[in-house]
């Protein structure tokens, strides 16, 4: 690894690294958001979807007649007509394709079919949700009455929603082109030196992992805006999106035009978590609609619409074995891991991610990893808060728990006895993933000092006499941020109004308006309130990668560092001219220009008032930057929970985080992401999941009624705290801070539940672990003998 | 939502007029059952008859015989922070601020939870454990004979809830275990020592709706104390059965949550 | 078609809508007061979250019709002669927010607590109070800390 170069302008950090109060804070605490549902348009209509309600049906005819009568109706829109319109596939890309990803591939290596994805199917839908045709009429209630109206004649077909189940060779299949439903089978690692390392061992210890089906619930309902101008014959597009510009030139292919002939908007976006990082189809079709119809065209889904046919998160099953020796240093690792993507490969970033960190933050010398990802009958996953690093941290601490349970360690020790060294950076891990820094040991040793770990076994008493079950759980976790490799910043300096920066990334919540000005500040030298940051509209914002798997602030933070560079050249000829001197001899530092010799100093102002003289651009630089190097955050999770045996309820009351994020550009920022992606973590644990009933195919949680979510009154404060080892692969050394409370957060509830149990035995409660199934697994166990008390799974 | 025609009544017989002149009228009170329920288009009324401005439904009193009438119409934080309700019956107080949330409570009234009998909601297993008397436009009804089975009551069509009378226990308490997701009660018990014998009344639980447990009343009749529970069970065929809860759970529920009602009498509990 | 009058943040407004509009639409397509939100439909999310003659109040769950001649408060009416409210201030003081899609509802919520809370007020209080109000960003950690900040402050001037 080639550690990136100092930049000597990165020197004097004032802003970076302070708490400051937010810039976008001001709007959205007066109601001044602008999120999508907020915008309308003059004459403009409303679309509603005719949604499936069958888990997979052919569909032989749409009638439209008795929708066209009802009031208010304009438009009825189908498959077919998509088709004969010659609308294109939306294309998703969902292979990781940075040089760092893991190498997903089919079969004896063979591309991945994906399965297209039209706005519209004209063959098949092959979820409950997908939409078959669209209403369009004047009011949103007069579209949504239409839609109940549309009569599709569907022929259902045998359906497979369960991921083991669509994973045999025998299963329903969704693709008929495909012989089964298996798209991705690869393996990586040394099979060799694993299977010999397995052989020589002195124990085995393994288990297969469960982890379910969750969707993102962003609070705010996706919502499209789409406008078609015939004279310019431009589309407008507003849309709440992770990425407006990947989005503008993913629906331009889809409607067959020039990326310059779409221009996507996306302010403010009420959370994304991933769910919002690919195109959906009503993005394209409110585009569609307005060109045929001549108005715009609004959508709006409802929560209900919103739990179906939200791109949904997690869905693994991962089977993994340890190898270890008679000293308790891991040998070797295997794992057979299948991930099912729903209906069609929206992305395999899940996968993926999730491929080049099974073995943690530990040093496990060889490992065989086979990876499959399989369609099934369900809506289609992609990345959610921290995409596939949750599921295989699930899978390695939850391991190395039982390991240490069954071979008599202390779960501690046998962590810290395996542990990758400092001294070991960067380290290659044995599916080829380089772990760039991180002091594991320390952020264990920290946190168990801030989590009064040691003061555990009182809080245990007490909860005890008071008739509660106790439980303390710990975790481990490296986690990966890659991203989408290129980004790009515009600075514009303004003779009147300060520095503009124009970006690429996508915020949902993450605060970039505030924290890529405190970088920007301390990179000019000007004050933070000097800066503004200009995200959201394609047609100010020409090239970025969207905001996913933590990429914001590390590239936006290298490319406005490169671009600042790039400017203080430009400024120092200007600065030159005026100071008549050389270029050479121009001194830049705290926010101003100036040579030897006098002690007259230009500001960034100036310069651009004199740049303005000569050219009309004026004082501003463009700078693009690719990064394919991944950066590996990382830390360290305890909690504590007490059950009430005779219920299965359960209260977190203690839960604490030491998280690596590289630099911190701002604390308070950084906290905030902490927290939620905690509750993201615990919800998942505790109360989240999106089931399917195998007998019908239904969704089991289609609203806030079934689907239980972190709240005030069942979430708990936290303690965090943030390390700070700096990545040695970009200028400012940052990590990624947006995901790390989520990755370790499934595996410590769990760890906690089964100490809490442990006085009445082992047994394995798949997530979510709800009071009911709290219940029963004690129902289980008391009824158990010692002998039998072993790995039922409720 | 469907469309419909919205109707504001100036007395409870212009509203009950004005139900029986419609097709298919509906009325409305907080709202907070009914709104969502038409947001599902899981119903479609043509005619709503709203009933929250109505002054004869409004208020607090103490009736003649000591018995306290809370009119249809007040809302479940009016209940709570009522000085009335709070002296004399405090469980009722406690039961009507733990339903919903804040904002719910500031809405929901118990004329339209009565009236509904949802088989998860809480003013029915007070009604019921209290003895209370539903006063509608048109009788007088005693609680054992007005909830009738799983969102059923005796109401006819048009009838509206004028309000609910409960006589004065001599000690009461509530037990609630909440179902995570949607905050309802999987299972909860109110037990009354009233002036006519131990009452309790279960809701959430048994696929009849808001019952009351006689075996359980029989044993405590004999010894108040939870450990007077203790030999007998709850049949989890008798209990609703659900993804969140099964029939076994529900029983089992049942069974602790009576014993803590009864342990923590003059206290509602509430477990989330 | 039905003509609803009502008091906004102080202006008498007036419009014809369908009988069914709810008070949510009313406010934001008929008024254009788009700070309100809608999150969900089965009244659990509490992102439109309004004060109904001063009382908190799902809007989402009222008809506009049920509003007449009322008064209600949005987020937009909450600062007074531009002098922010003071649980606005603690929400922005103590990162109480992040995409900001909830936060209306999460200040409105909150700025009625402290107003009618009588007596102290702890975190497990406000946890309570405040369960109809879902977020998906911050974990509340920061919403409640931004609370207690709040009525601190205002117990503070009141108590001074």
């Amino acid at each position: 690894m080639t550690p990136f170069r100092d930049m000597d302008i990165i020197k004097s950090l004032r802003a970076v690294g302070q708490p400051l109060k937010r810039k976008e804070d001001e709007r959205l605490i007066t109601g001044k958001g602008r999120f999508t549902d907020d915008f309308s348009l003059p004459d403009q209509t409303w679309t509603a979807m005719v949604r499936s309600p069958y888990p997979h049906a052919r569909i032989n005819g749409i009638d439209a007649s008795a929708a066209l009568d009802m009031p208010g109706v304009l438009a009825v829109l189908t498959g077919a007509d998509a088709m004969a319109d010659g609308l294109g596939e939306i294309p998703h890309n969902p292979v990781p394709s940075t040089k760092f990803d893991v190498k997903l591939t089919g079969r004896g290596g063979t591309p991945v079919y994906i399965g297209e994805h039209y706005l519209l199917p004209a063959d098949c839908a092959r979820y409950v949700g997908e939409p078959v045709a669209m209403v369009i009429a004047e009011t949103r209630s007069q579209a949504y009455s239409a839609a109940e109206a549309v009569m599709v004649d569907f022929e259902p077909l045998d359906f497979v929603a369960g991921t083991r189940e669509a994973a045999a060779p025998d299963a329903p299949k969704l693709w008929e082109s495909q012989s089964d439903n298996i798209l991705v089978d690869a393996t990586f690692g040394d099979v060799a030196s694993t299977d010999a390392a397995f052989a020589a061992a002195a124990n085995i210890v393994d288990m297969t992992w469960v982890i379910g089906r969750v969707t993102g619930v962003p609070l705010e309902p996706r919502a499209a805006l789409g406008s078609y101008d015939a004279e310019t014959e431009r589309y407008t597009l507003y849309a709440g999106s992770g990425g407006a510009v990947r989005q503008k030139h993913e629906l331009a292919k889809v409607m067959g035009v020039e990326p310059e002939a779409v221009r996507v908007i996306s302010f403010d976006v009420g959370g994304n978590f991933g769910t919002r990082n690919r195109a959906y189809v009503e993005f394209g079709l409110v585009m569609w609609g307005s060109k045929r119809i001549g108005r715009p065209v609004k959508f709006r889904a409802d929560r209900s619409e919103s739990f179906l046919t939200d791109y949904q998160g997690r869905d693994l099953v991962s089977e993994v074995s340890l190898a270890l020796d008679a000293n308790g240093k891991f040998l070797a690792l295997r794992a057979n891991n299948l991930s099912n993507v729903g209906a069609r490969c929206v992305s395999l970033s899940p996968l993926s991610k999730g491929s080049g960190l099974i073995t943690g933050s530990y040093d496990i010398p060889v490992a065989t990893l086979r990876s499959r990802a399989t369609f099934s009958n369900t809506m289609p996953t992609q990345a959610y808060r921290s995409s596939g690093r949750p599921e295989v941290t699930f899978a390695i601490e939850r391991l190395i728990d039982k390991a240490a349970r069954e071979l008599g360690y202390d779960r501690l020790d046998l962590r810290r006895r395996n542990l990758v060294q400092p001294s070991q950076m960067p380290y290659r891990n044995a599916v080829g993933s380089l772990y760039d820094s991180g002091e594991y040991e320390k952020n264990m040793d920290r946190l168990l000092e801030i989590g009064d770990w040691a003061g555990s076994s009182t809080r245990r008493k007490a909860a005890e006499a008071r008739g509660k079950l106790f439980g303390l759980g710990f975790a481990n976790y490296v986690e990966s941020s890659i991203g989408s490799p290129k980004e790009r910043a515009d600075i514009i300096v303004h003779t009147n109004k300060g520095i503009e920066v124009v970006i690429g990334t996508q915020p949902a919540g993450q605060g970039h308006e505030t924290s890529f000005a405190q970088v920007m500040a301390d990179l000019l030298g000007v004050g933070f309130d000097e800066v503004t940051i200009t995200l959201g509209d394609t047609d100010v914002v020409t090239a970025g990668g969207g905001t996913h798997s933590g990429r914001s602030m590390r590239h936006a933070s290298t490319v406005m560092a490169l671009a600042a560079e790039d400017l203080v050249e430009q400024a120092r000829a200007l600065a030159a001219d005026i100071l008549e001197t050389t270029a050479d001899k121009v001194t830049f530092g705290e926010g101003v220009f100036g040579t030897p010799g006098t002690n007259r100093t230009l500001g960034w102002t100036e310069l651009a008032v004199k740049a303005a003289e000569t050219s009309p651009g004026g004082l501003r630089v463009r700078r693009d930057n690719e990064m394919h190097q991944p950066v590996f955050p990382n830390g360290a999770c305890m909690c504590e929970i007490e059950i009430d045996p005779e219920t299965g309820q359960i209260d977190i009351t203690h839960y604490v985080t030491v998280d690596d994020v590289g630099r911190c550009i701002n604390p308070m920022i950084v906290h905030g992401q902490t927290h939620g992606g905690i509750a993201q973590g615990v919800g998942q644990a505790l109360w989240e999941s999106f089931a399917i009933d195998p007998e019908s195919g239904q969704p089991l949680a289609g609203s806030f009624t079934d689907y239980g979510m972190p709240r005030s009154d069942n979430m708990p404060s936290f303690l965090c705290e943030i390390a700070e080892v700096h990545s040695p692969t970009n200028p400012f050394g940052i990590k990624a801070g947006g995901e790390g409370g989520t990755t370790p957060a499934p595996a410590v509830i769990m760890s906690a539940i089964e100490d809490a149990l442990a006085p009445l035995g082992v047994i394995e409660i798949e997530m979510p672990a709800t009071p009911l199934k709290i219940w029963n697994a004690i129902q289980t166990l008391r009824a158990a003998t010692p002998a039998t008390a072993q790995t039922e799974l409720v | 939502m469907y469309p419909f025609i919205y109707r504001r009544p100036a007395s409870v017989a212009d509203a009950v007029r004005q139900f029986e002149a419609g097709d298919d009228s509906s009325y409305i009170s907080g709202g907070h059952t009914l709104l969502p329920t038409l947001k599902a288009r899981l119903a479609a009324p043509t005619d709503m008859i709203d009933l929250t401005a109505l002054p004869e439904l409004k208020g607090i009193e103490e009736t003649d015989e000591g018995r306290i009438l809370i009119r249809g119409g007040t809302v479940h934080a009016d209940v709570a922070a009522s000085a009335l309700v709070r002296e004399k019956i405090p469980v009722l107080a406690g039961l009507a601020g733990s339903i919903g949330d804040r904002h719910v409570r500031h809405r929901g009234t118990i004329g339209g939870s009565v009236a509904n009998n949802d088989p998860a909601a809480d003013y029915p297993s007070a009604v019921l454990a209290l003895d209370g008397i539903v006063v509608t436009d048109r009788r007088r009804v005693a609680a054992d004979d007005y909830f009738t089975g799983l969102y059923e009551t005796c109401r006819e069509p048009g009838e509206i809830v004028i309000g609910v009378e409960f006589p004065v226990p001599l000690s009461a308490g509530y037990a609630k275990f909440r179902n995570l997701a949607s905050r309802y009660a999987l299972a909860a018990c109110f037990v009354a020592r009233t002036t006519s014998g131990i009452r309790v009344a279960v809701t959430g639980a048994y696929n009849t709706g808001v019952t009351r447990t006689a075996a359980f009343e029989a044993a405590l009749a004999g010894d108040f104390s939870a450990e007077a529970l203790d030999a007998l069970d709850i049949d989890p065929e008798d209990m609703l059965s659900d993804p969140a809860a099964t029939g076994a759970y529900r029983a089992n529920l049942v069974k602790i949550l009576a014993r803590r009602a009864v342990a923590h009498q003059g206290e509602v509990l509430i477990y989330k | 078609m039905i003509t609803v009058s009502m008091m906004v943040n102080g202006d008498a407004v007036s419009r014809d809508v369908e009988d069914e509009t709810l008070l949510v639409d009313y406010l934001r397509e008929a008024l254009g007061l788009t700070g309100t939100h809608v999150g969900c439909d089965t009244t659990q999310c509490g992102c439109c979250t309004i004060h109904l003659d001063g009382i908190s109040a799902k809007s989402c769950t009222v008809l506009a019709a049920q509003a007449e001649g009322r008064a209600v408060t949005t987020i937009e009416g909450l600062a007074q002669d531009g002098k922010l409210h003071p649980m606005q201030e603690a929400f922005r003081d103590c990162h109480g927010l992040q995409c900001g899609f909830c936060t209306p509802g999460q200040i409105m919520a909150g700025a009625e607590l402290i107003r009618t809370w009588e007596g102290p007020l702890d975190e497990h209080q406000v946890r309570d109070e405040m369960e109809g109000n879902l977020c998906r960003c911050t974990g509340y950690h920061n919403i409640v800390k931004a609370i207690l900040q709040a009525h601190a402050e205002t117990r503070a001037t009141v108590d001074a």
